[in-house]
């Protein structure tokens, strides 16, 4: 298990430094640049407040965008998740099934190693990678605090990424899983990323309509805290996030463990074979 | 009761959706021969060999790998196995003593890196020329050197030689020998008919997802159609030899010579050419590629 843990942090390194630099980079700035932004002078309430509300709707912390918490919230957790999400679908897409497609799973297999255990050390891999992006996000706010004053403990930005972490692993769990269904990795991926970005504007269209309302409040987000994390964790959230994720994960893992391995390349939609055993 | 059969398999059938691939493959080999799997495309090798290593459950039968059931433990049979996949794919930006490293962890690093340098170097492998820039026959190499590596029990090699050039094939059947030799079993799929001539103690022949024959390779000559050239001292009524059961009279000239087409036994025949004056008889058999293209042939007249 352990040598497919290293081997899919080996493989992730391309995507870790890049998304890890990205994030990195992100906060710093932003983290940097909340002091001037309030130092300059301009009424940012006003400015904003002149947006039309369609706008502001996927904002809704931008009317306290002075305060510590609106800030974050509007340039870091309302749109970030979504971002760093695309990661997560795409990594956890491509985790079992990249080699399926490329034809390396068939030797792979082949060695003595279990459909559990490569499976296991394959997502704590995927873990592992998520959780070194989010702690190079997490070290960019905390560096900065001296230079700027945003002035919370290194615990209350460390609450920030909690919920954060538990989101991902959702998202990540729902690619796998659909991975193991659809066809092709791409596909899962896509439709994940997708699912993600119209969960991003649910978000702001139940702000303005409130039929989808209750739409929404059965969707991830309206489950994650954002910045409220920040004065105290909602555990029930987390777990329920958590949770969900790590189901989905158990399910992909009953589905790998009975699943045909291709050759290579994409496969088709249709029922999987394993449904047909009448030996085992 | 110690287990005679390397490989085992009763009864397997396969289906990929609607398609079936194997209508009751029934296999058996021994440990310590070499076996050819021979067959034309798509006739089912590939699909029995990952049912063998559990990379596609069969829908029925059942698989035996040295007694063991590779779907119930998996990583049991897969210590004893080295395998050599049909389409060989291999990490791209990696270099063949990285891929082999990698593969070496996966089998808990009990590899002799000696022995692997031997076998590398027996194939003139290069273990740190980029994998991305290699050829399909050095690729294969990599292969082949992963599939050897441990030493194994058993080898399944689907298609061995492919890509390689003469000279490395020959190598490879060496070292096929050479772990046969040592103990092991070899499994291996070919279109090579010289192939599996040269290396194979015995044959399957598999044919639209059923084995067909097994044997070995000169029982699967005898077993198949050959040809008798008969010359007699005086004319003779051959139709006699012709009323013969699995006897058919091809050719004749004047009396004196007849071209006899043989399946089966040649015990009647034999008896009946006692009463005639025969002054010389030639048996033409088959050779192997000969008795496969019939194969061949009887599946596509099948298919049409």
């Amino acid at each position: 298990m352990f040598t497919e843990f290293k081997h899919t942090l080996r493989k992730m390194k391309g995507s870790l430094l890049g998304w890890s630099i990205g994030l990195g980079l992100y906060g710093l700035l932003m983290a940097w640049f909340y002091p001037y932004m309030f130092d300059s002078g301009m009424d940012f309430a006003e400015i904003y407040g002149s947006f039309p509300p369609e706008m502001m709707a996927f904002f809704p912390s931008i009317e306290n965008i002075a305060s510590p918490v609106g800030y974050l919230d509007t340039y870091f957790l309302s749109y970030i998740p979504m971002i760093i999400g695309i990661f997560a679908a795409g990594a956890c897409a491509n985790m079992i099934s990249k080699d399926e497609e490329a034809g390396i799973l068939d030797l792979l297999l082949s060695y003595p190693v279990s459909r559990t255990k490569m499976f296991w050390g394959r997502f704590m891999g995927f873990i592992a990678g998520l959780v070194i992006v989010l702690l190079v996000s997490y070290l960019s706010w905390v560096i900065a605090p001296p230079f700027s004053d945003l002035g919370f403990t290194l615990m209350e930005f460390f609450n920030m990424f909690v919920p954060l972490f538990a989101l991902l692993v959702l998202v990540g769990g729902f690619a796998l899983l659909l991975s193991m269904l659809l066809p092709s990795k791409r596909m899962a991926s896509s439709l994940t990323s997708a699912l993600l970005i119209a969960n991003f504007l649910l978000v702001g269209l139940s702000n303005i309509n409130e039929n989808l309302q209750p739409l929404y409040d059965v969707t991830p987000f309206a489950f994650f805290q954002g910045a409220g994390a920040i004065d105290g964790i909602n555990w029930n959230w987390f777990a329920g996030l958590l949770g969900v994720g790590l189901g989905f994960t158990l399910l992909s893992w009953f589905l790998f463990q009975r699943r045909d391995i291709r050759v290579s390349g994409e496969g088709s939609f249709r029922l999987p074979d394993w449904l047909r055993l009448k030996r085992k | 009761m110690e287990e005679t059969f390397a490989i085992k398999t009763e009864g397997l059938v396969k289906f990929y959706g609607k398609t079936q691939a194997l209508f009751g493959v029934d296999l058996e080999v021994e440990q310590g021969e070499i076996m050819g799997f021979l067959g034309p495309n798509g006739a089912g090798k590939t699909t029995t060999i990952r049912c063998l290593l559990d990379l596609i459950r069969p829908q029925e039968g059942n698989v035996s790998m040295f007694g063991l059931d590779p779907f119930k433990d998996p990583v049991d049979v897969r210590k004893m196995v080295g395998y050599l996949p049909g389409e060989l794919s291999l990490e791209t930006n990696m270099k063949p003593k990285a891929q082999l490293k990698y593969y070496a962890e996966l089998r808990g690093n009990s590899i002799d890196w000696n022995y692997v340098r031997e076998l590398a170097k027996k194939i003139h492998l290069d273990l740190n020329t980029p994998i991305k820039t290699l050829s399909k026959g050095n690729k294969q190499k990599i292969g082949v050197v992963q599939a050897l590596m441990h030493k194994p029990k058993l080898l399944i090699m689907d298609e061995p030689t492919s890509g390689l050039d003469p000279l490395i094939q020959q190598e490879v059947y060496k070292l096929l020998k050479e772990a046969r030799e040592n103990g092991a079993t070899v499994f291996f799929s070919s279109h090579i008919i010289g192939e599996v001539e040269a290396l194979a103690d015995r044959v399957a022949i598999i044919r639209g997802g059923r084995i067909i024959e097994e044997a070995n390779p000169s029982q699967l000559k005898l077993m198949t159609m050959r040809q008798m050239r008969i010359r007699f001292k005086e004319s003779v009524d051959l139709q006699a030899l012709d009323n013969i059961e699995g006897v058919e009279l091809l050719h004749k000239m004047n009396g004196v010579e007849a071209t006899l087409q043989i399946k089966g036994d040649l015990d009647k025949l034999i008896k009946k050419l006692a009463e005639f004056p025969v002054s010389d008889i030639e048996i033409m058999r088959p050779s192997l590629e000969e008795i496969f293209l019939k194969y061949y042939k009887e599946d596509q007249e099948e298919a049409i």
